[in-house]
């Protein structure tokens, strides 16, 4: 498991309140350095530039939604290697078969808790490093 | 040229407030030159589609959906303005060719049902206009509609209650956490330290020392207590926010249960037979609300990770 601290997060949510406790709780286990982007469209930005290891997206959001973020990293050539976490609150079973069939690297349905977001988070990384270079 | 779509104090596009206000006054409509809305959600929440079918109507063009150039506006003494008079004239003779020629078969997509929804709607809205100023029910619509942008006020004001709840209650909670976990580091150090003594690996010097550091902290956690006890009050009532917003909904409900009532009636008689009424499917519907008898959502984490799980990922 990486050094937690040096893992560079980009939180995206519309909400202010929903990021600022996604940084929170992210916080608290360790992972503090948090960038934040309020849409689809900012995030992909930001990613462009360079510097992040891990994408934690909502779904419904202006100008870009998550879904369609999480596309447009998979097409990436210098992005597509990201872990890409959904915190969302669709629900339906179309939503979260779409983002696996997108490659969404895990699927956290809103309200969440703090345990699960580890959870989920300590998978990813696992499955990072079980998988071939 | 024509002016970008301007929002009124409460909101509300000015041309959507033109139809609102042409329909419950039955009265000239305001004219503006209008151009075709950015495709983007506005404000209050219409999707471009709603926007400008309102734009077209409120700016009298014939063209459905993208209004292009709207025409000089004509104010008659009669009530309907001569723009609005001649839309629902044209959509009325769309109406009625599209009824003596082969109806198209539904589908999504593609400008010919765009049309016909567009016929369809202008003539509902013609109806809606005309049948309610004959039973007189057009004073209690317009009276409905004249609280919308008050309902947009009252559902903002939600927005802004709860987000200042959230953050009073996270800021108290940024102070507070750190106090903890101060006070846990201090007092987990100097158990430590006690656990020495116990083990008899402590000198006279330091046991005096440590005595000394004990009897401080323990001088100092009631002031600790007591500020993260504050904390925890702010939290307290920063949910105050709760009763206010209860209110609030209830009267937004109230307005759109009376809103939607009175529309239902007259669309359910203007409606075609044959009419699909699904609601369109897609991924952009936000929190479940009610999930009873409802096969297609989850429920929970665990059956996020099950579906997820039975599908090979």
């Amino acid at each position: 498991m990486p050094d937690p601290s040096k893992i560079r997060f980009l939180v995206v949510d519309d909400f202010s309140t929903m990021r600022r406790i996604v940084r929170n709780l992210l916080k608290e286990l360790g992972y503090s350095q948090v960038e934040e982007a309020e849409d689809g469209a900012v995030a992909l930005q930001k990613l462009k530039g360079g510097g992040f290891d891990f994408v934690v997206s909502d779904w419904n959001m202006p100008n870009m939604d998550g879904l369609q973020l999480l596309q447009a990293v998979r097409a990436d050539p210098t992005l597509k290697h990201l872990p890409v976490l959904m915190i969302t609150a669709e629900a339906k079973k179309e939503n979260i078969i779409a983002a696996a069939q997108s490659g969404a690297s895990g699927y956290i349905v809103k309200p969440f808790t703090a345990g699960t977001l580890n959870d989920k988070l300590v998978k990813i990384f696992e499955k990072l490093e079980q998988s071939p270079a | 040229m024509a002016k970008p779509i301007k929002f009124d104090e409460f909101n509300d596009n000015e041309d959507l407030q033109a139809l609102f206000d042409s329909i419950a006054a039955g009265s000239e409509l305001p004219m503006h030159a209008t151009k075709p809305p950015e495709p983007v959600i506005d404000a209050s929440g219409d999707s471009d589609d709603l926007q400008a079918l309102f734009d077209s109507i409120a700016a009298g063009s014939e063209v459905p959906m993208r209004a292009t150039k709207p025409p000089e506006p004509v104010i008659a003494a009669s009530g309907d303005s001569d723009d609005l008079q001649a839309l629902f004239d044209s959509v009325s003779a769309q109406v009625e060719e599209s009824k003596v020629a082969a109806p198209a078969a539904a589908g999504p997509g593609g400008s010919d049902d765009t049309s016909g929804v567009f016929s369809s709607l202008g003539q509902m809205t013609r109806e809606l206009h005309d049948g309610l100023r004959e039973i007189g029910h057009d004073e209690a619509l317009g009276e409905a509609a004249r609280r919308m942008p008050d309902a947009r006020q009252r559902l903002s004001y939600i927005v802004k209650m709860t987000e200042q709840a959230a953050s009073r209650a996270l800021n108290a909670i940024e102070i507070a956490k750190p106090m903890q976990e101060a006070m846990q580091s201090k007092s987990e150090a100097l158990g430590k330290r006690w656990g020495k003594v116990f083990a008899n690996q402590i000198s006279a010097e330091d046991f005096k020392v440590l005595a000394a550091d004990t009897q401080a902290f323990l001088n100092d956690i009631p002031r600790q207590t007591r500020a993260t006890n504050e904390q925890l009050t702010e939290i307290m009532m920063a949910q105050d926010f709760q009763d206010l917003t209860g209110q609030v909904i209830k009267k937004v409900v109230d307005l759109v249960q009376n809103l939607e009532t009175q529309l239902l009636h007259v669309l359910f008689e203007a409606m075609p037979p044959d009419m699909n009424v699904e609601p369109p499917a897609g991924l952009l519907n936000g929190p479940v609300i009610n999930a009873d008898g409802r096969t297609d959502v989850v429920n929970s984490q665990r059956q996020v990770d099950d579906l997820l799980e039975s599908l090979g990922f």
